[in-house]
């Protein structure tokens, strides 16, 4: 009984712990509430892979989380152009521009600048392993500085193990498998996953904006 | 063996409620809002369906009222004004003033930049080469349409 006694209280003594580790460390939103953006321009995004796809995609998956978080968010695509047309067609250009002036440029409270850092299927012999890496950094267009960034990492692999049943029958499933994501890997649910855990996780996430019920209400923006 | 099952499973299942739309219910009604971006971005010859699935969004989200999803009556409006249908660009472009403060200077800009441009379309324009809006290749022309200001 002793024994048990003391194994338990431990291991949850340990599993705390370890979900200590987990949790990031709270944020600092004294910029951010400072600046109180209501506005979110959404510039394009800079493309560190070699994707050529990537940056279309994933732009078109940014607008609607950060909506919902309660922030006008400028329309993407009509930016997109506009920018075009402004001669900063690179979004590295876009990105390396005043972000006052941009900002003047649209009435926009604030920027978000978004890169994505990884956008890459792995095939393995017997299943595909999905990875897709952003780094989010938003400006006051005030001042130009940084008021909330994060960074995010999700890895995506099905997993395929010969159980059960025919181990010929299972190794056959996985290949079709891995030649399904290989025609056509889906990375939207994944890129829209890295958007909703960066925007919506309490304590790391966007506080909520002026159209949110919960503005200046949620944790995050009473701290 | 049915655990196994699960543990194969249940990542794809919340893959796949997610790509349905993750989390709570939404504020807006943003219909295929996403896809309809992506397969632009992906065929951008294919602006006339563009254009109409935009139409098909905003009518649906007028249905109940503040449900306009922020920035939908501004990029329906750019669609129309790319296709050279003007006159309800500005129609849009003003909702989407009209419904959204934070969209004011935005959209005066390119309300009057599309007004310019229609008052100079019958004729040649005094010292300018009018581009047709419609259709110009992304990034190719620094004299392209509707400069939203004086970017000095």
């Amino acid at each position: 009984m002793s024994r048990r006694g003391l194994l338990l209280p431990l291991l949850g003594f340990l599993l705390l712990c370890l979900g200590c580790a987990a949790a990031p460390p709270k944020k600092d939103y004294t910029a951010f509430r400072a600046a109180d953006p209501r506005s979110i321009l959404v510039v394009p995004v800079v493309n560190n892979t070699t994707n050529v796809e990537a940056p279309g995609l994933f732009l078109s998956t940014l607008p609607i989380p950060v909506a919902e978080r309660g922030y006008y968010v400028f329309p993407v695509n009509m930016v997109k152009r506009v920018l075009e047309d402004e001669g900063l067609s690179d979004p590295n250009l876009v990105h390396a521009a005043d972000t006052a002036r941009l900002c003047n440029l649209f009435g926009a409270d604030s920027v978000l600048y978004v890169s994505i850092e990884a956008w890459t299927a792995q095939y393995m012999v017997i299943t595909t392993q999905v990875t897709v890496e952003f780094d989010y950094v938003m400006k006051d267009g005030k001042t130009g500085d940084t008021i909330w960034k994060e960074h995010k990492k999700i890895v995506y692999a099905p997993q395929q193990q010969s159980g059960g049943g025919s181990p010929l029958a299972s190794l056959v499933a996985a290949a079709v498998q891995a030649a399904v994501t290989k025609a056509a890997p889906n990375y939207m649910p994944l890129a829209q996953q890295a958007n909703d855990q960066v925007i919506n996780t309490p304590g790391v996430g966007l506080p909520a904006g002026p159209h949110n019920k919960e503005y200046g209400k949620d944790p995050v923006s009473a701290k | 063996m049915a655990g196994r099952r699960l543990r194969i499973l249940l990542p794809l299942i919340l893959a796949a409620s997610c790509a349905a739309g993750c989390g709570p219910k939404r504020a807006y009604y943003w219909g295929d809002y996403d896809s309809a971006l992506y397969s632009h971005y992906a065929n951008p010859q294919d602006s006339e369906r563009y254009l109409e699935r935009l139409g098909q969004i905003v009518q649906q989200a007028e249905v109940e009222k503040d449900k306009v999803p922020p920035g939908l009556y501004a990029e329906y409006g750019y669609a129309l004004f790319e296709a050279g249908r003007l006159d309800e660009a500005v129609t849009y472009y003003k909702k989407e003033r009209e419904q959204w403060e934070e969209s004011r200077v935005f959209m005066d800009k390119m309300i009057r930049n599309t007004q310019r441009l229609k008052e100079n379309r019958p004729g040649p324009a005094p010292g300018g080469n009018l581009p047709p809006p419609a259709g110009g290749t992304p990034g190719s022309a620094p004299s392209a349409p509707a400069p939203p200001g004086d970017a000095k």
